[in-house]
C-alpha cells in the first residue's frame, strides 16, 4: 500500500486548541468596546447595547452553528433571564406599588447585579434543557416552526400573566450597570464558554451530526443528547443577554425579545457565518455599525450642498436586504463560517513546511 | 459462553416485499466472517438491522448474549459494535483525518488519544498520502477506506463492513484484507465482511455466509462455499463469482 512522507507525528490530527481563534475575538470585542465607548455618553450607552446583542448572538451560534438547527425560540430564554434578573434587583417599594399581581416571595426579594445574572443563566438553562428535551426530537423545519412556537408560548404567558412580571408593563427601576467594563467582562466570559463547547468533543461531534446524523450516530453520537446539551448551554447565553440588557435599559418589557429582537440577532448571526465564533462577532459588529449609520442618515445628513434623509425604516429594510444577498451569494457568511485567523500570526513551530498540517490545524475549528 | 455478535432468525419486508426470511448470522470475537451474496440479496438490509439503522420484523440481534435490539444505533457502537456504510459516508466538509479522528472521539477518546489513534489507523490502512486531503474528492474505493479507518479508531469489538473491498484493485483488496487480519489479530475483533465477490474474500475469512434473494444458501468455509450447488446457481452467470482478484 502507498505511504506518503509523513510529517512528524505531533503535528497531525486536529488540534485540540487554536489561541489565535480565542484571543483573536476577545481583542477586537475589547478593543472595538473601548474605542466605540470613549466616543460620548451615548455611544457608551450604545456599546453597552450591542454587548448585550453580541451575546445573544453568541448563544444563538453555540447551538444554531453547531447543531446546523434552526431555532427561533433562543429569546424565550432572554426573556427569561431578563424577567429574572429585573426582579431580583427592582427595588421592593416599586415591585410593591407597581407590580401588584407579582407572587409575594417575588416582591420581597431583591439582591445584587451579580448573584442576579447567575441566578438569570441557571433559570434559562433549566427552561431551555427541559423544553429541549421535546424540541431537540426534531429537526429541519418541524424544528423552526416548533421553537417559533416557543417564542409565542414565552412571549403570550410574559405578556399575560401578572403573577411572575410585569406583563404587557414595563418593569421600571432595574438596577443599571455603572460601567460598560461590566458588559465587557461578560461577554469575554460567554466568548471563551462558547469557542471551549465549539472545539470540545462533543462540540466536534455535533457539528459531524450537522453534516451526516447518520454517520455520526454509526460513531456513537447521540444527536438529542448533543442537542439537548447545546441548547441547554445556549439558553443560559441568552438569559445572560436578557439579563445584561435589562441592566443596561434599567427597565425591562416582554416585547424587548420578540420578533424584533429575534430577527435582529438571527440576521446577524446568519451575515457574520453561523458556522464560528468570529462569525458571531463580525456579524453583530457590522449590523450594528450599519444600524447606527443608517440611523443618522435616517436623521437627515448633509453632504457639501446635498442633504441626504433615509426614509424611517429603512435600516430594517437594508439589514434585511444585506441578510437576502449574503444568504444567496454568501451563504457562510462575510467570515466563510471561518475562525479568526492571521496567518503570519500561526506559530513558527508549525514550521511546517508542511502547508498541509497547518491546514489541517486551522481546519477542524472552523468548517461549518 | 462465547463471545459473539449475532443475527437470529432475522425477518425483515419492507411492504410486501420480503427481504430477509429467517436469516442467521453470528461473528465469534477474534473472527473474521464474510456475507456473501449477489446483488440485492439482502446484505445491506442485514447490517442495518444488526446495527440498528431498520427494524426487523421478527429475530434478534445480541452481543455477547445480550439482547440489542432496544438500542439505537449510537447506543451498538458505544457496545461495541461499529459498522462502515457502503457508500463511505464521510463528512465532506473535513479533511480525511478530521473524519478519522471523530471516530475515535465518537467512542470517548480524549483529542490527544483520537489523533494517535487515527495516525494508526490511516498507516494500517495505507491512507498516509490523502490524509490532508478533503474528504469530498476521494473516489468511492478511498471512501470505503476511510469510513473503515473511521471505524476501527472506535476500537469495537465487534466491525461490521459493507463492500469495503468494491472500487479496489488487485493490488489493494489483497493489502486491506491484510490489514484486516492484522486489526484481528492485534486487537481480538470480530468482523463480518460484506462482500459480493466470493473468490476474492476466501482467504481472509474463516467462515462465509451466502445470502441470495433474502435467504441463508449457504454457510461454512469458504471454500466448501465455491463448490456448493445452490451458490453456483444463485451467482449463475456472474463470471466474477469465482475468480479471485476479480472485479466484483
Ligand atoms: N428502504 C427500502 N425499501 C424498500 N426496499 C428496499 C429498501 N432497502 C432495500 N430494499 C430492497 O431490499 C433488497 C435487498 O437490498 P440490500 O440493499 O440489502 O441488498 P444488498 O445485498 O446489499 O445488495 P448490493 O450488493 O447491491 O449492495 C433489494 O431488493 C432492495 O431493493
Ligand atoms: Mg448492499
Amino acid at each position: 500500500m502507498s505511504n506518503g512522507l509523513l510529517p512528524s507525528r505531533q503535528l497531525i490530527g486536529v488540534t485540540r486548541f487554536h489561541w489565535q481563534q480565542l484571543l483573536g475575538p476577545i481583542v477586537v470585542v475589547i478593543a472595538v468596546s473601548y474605542l466605540t465607548s470613549g466616543v460620548s455618553a451615548s455611544f457608551s450607552y450604545l456599546t453597552e447595547g450591542a454587548l448585550a446583542l453580541l451575546v445573544m448572538v453568541l448563544s444563538l451560534q453555540v447551538f444554531i452553528g453547531n447543531s446546523g438547527v434552526l431555532s427561533f425560540g433562543q429569546a424565550a430564554f432572554a426573556m427569561v433571564g431578563g424577567f429574572a434578573s429585573g426582579l431580583l434587583t427592582a427595588p421592593v417599594k416599586i415591585k410593591e406599588n407597581v407590580l401588584d399581581g407579582l407572587w409575594e416571595p417575588l416582591k420581597a426579594v431583591n439582591m445584587g447585579i451579580w448573584p442576579s445574572l447567575v441566578i438569570a443563566v441557571l433559570v434559562g438553562a433549566l427552561f431551555a434543557f427541559v423544553t429541549g428535551l421535546l424540541l431537540m426530537r426534531l429537526s429541519g423545519l418541524a424544528a423552526g416552526i416548533a421553537t417559533f412556537a416557543l417564542l409565542m408560548v414565552a412571549d403570550n404567558v410574559f405578556f399575560n400573566w401578572k403573577l411572575i412580571g410585569p406583563g404587557p408593563q414595563v418593569m421600571p427601576q432595574v438596577p443599571k450597570f455603572a460601567f460598560v467594563d461590566e458588559s465587557i467582562v461578560l461577554t469575554v466570559i460567554v466568548i471563551i464558554v462558547v469557542y471551549f463547547f465549539g472545539i470540545s468533543r462533543r462540540g466536534r461531534l455535533l457539528r459531524a451530526t450537522r453534516e451526516d446524523a447518520l454517520a455520526a450516530r454509526a460513531l456513537g453520537a447521540s444527536v438529542w443528547h448533543l442537542r439537548v446539551l447545546f441548547f441547554t448551554v445556549s439558553g443560559g447565553i441568552a438569559a445572560l443577554s436578557g439579563a445584561m440588557y435589562a441592566h443596561h435599559a434599567g427597565a425591562v418589557t416582554a416585547r424587548d425579545f420578540y420578533l424584533g429582537f429575534t430577527f435582529t440577532t438571527l440576521a446577524m448571526l446568519i451575515i457574520g457565518g453561523a458556522s464560528s465564533l468570529w462569525g458571531a462577532v463580525v456579524g453583530t459588529i457590522l449590523v450594528t455599525a450599519i444600524g447606527q449609520v443608517l440611523l443618522v442618515l435616517e436623521g437627515g445628513v448633509t453632504f457639501g450642498s446635498v442633504e441626504v434623509t433615509l426614509p424611517n425604516g429603512a435600516r430594517g429594510l437594508v439589514i434585511a436586504a444585506a441578510l437576502v444577498v449574503i444568504l444567496i451569494w454568501r451563504p457562510k457568511g462575510v467570515t466563510g463560517g471561518k475562525e479568526f485567523n492571521l496567518p503570519f500570526l500561526n506559530r513558527k513551530s508549525a514550521a511546517a513546511h508542511d502547508s498541509h498540517v497547518q491546514r489541517t490545524d486551522a481546519n477542524m475549528n472552523i468548517k461549518p | 459462553m462465547t463471545q459473539m455478535l449475532e443475527a437470529v432468525s432475522i425477518v425483515k419486508s419492507f411492504g410486501a416485499i420480503r427481504v430477509l426470511e429467517d436469516v442467521t448470522v453470528t461473528v465469534r470475537k477474534g473472527e473474521i466472517v464474510g456475507l456473501l451474496g449477489p446483488n440485492g440479496a439482502g446484505k445491506t438490509t442485514l447490517l442495518n438491522i444488526m446495527a440498528g439503522y431498520e427494524t426487523q420484523n421478527s429475530g434478534t440481534v445480541s452481543i455477547d448474549g445480550g439482547c440489542i435490539d432496544s438500542l439505537p444505533p449510537e447506543a451498538r457502537t458505544k457496545a461495541g459494535l461499529a459498522r462502515t456504510f457502503q457508500s463511505g459516508r464521510l463528512f465532506p466538509e473535513l479533511s480525511v483525518t478530521e473524519n478519522v479522528v471523530l471516530g475515535a472521539i465518537g467512542a470517548g477518546a480524549s483529542i490527544k488519544v483520537a489523533n494517535r489513534r487515527a495516525l494508526d489507523a490511516l498507516e494500517m490502512l495505507g491512507l498516509t498520502a490523502v490524509m490532508m486531503q478533503p474528504a469530498t474528492g476521494l473516489s468511492h474505493g478511498l471512501s470505503r477506506l476511510v469510513g473503515l479507518a473511521r471505524a476501527l479508531t472506535a476500537n469495537p469489538e465487534y466491525l461490521i463492513m459493507d463492500e469495503p473491498a468494491a472500487g479496489l484493485n488487485n493490488h489493494e483488496t489483497p493489502a486491506l484484507l491484510a490489514a484486516l487480519e492484522s486489526i484481528q489479530r492485534e486487537s481480538g475483533c470480530g468482523m463480518l465482511l460484506i462482500e459480493h465477490n466470493v473468490g476474492l474474500v476466501a482467504d481472509a475469512c474463516s467462515r462465509v455466509f451466502v445470502l441470495a434473494s433474502g435467504e441463508l444458501l449457504f454457510e461454512g468455509p469458504p471454500e466448501d462455499a465455491l463448490a456448493d450447488e445452490a451458490v453456483l446457481s444463485a451467482y449463475l452467470g456472474d463470471a466474477t463469482m469465482g475468480l479471485p482478484g476479480g472485479i466484483a
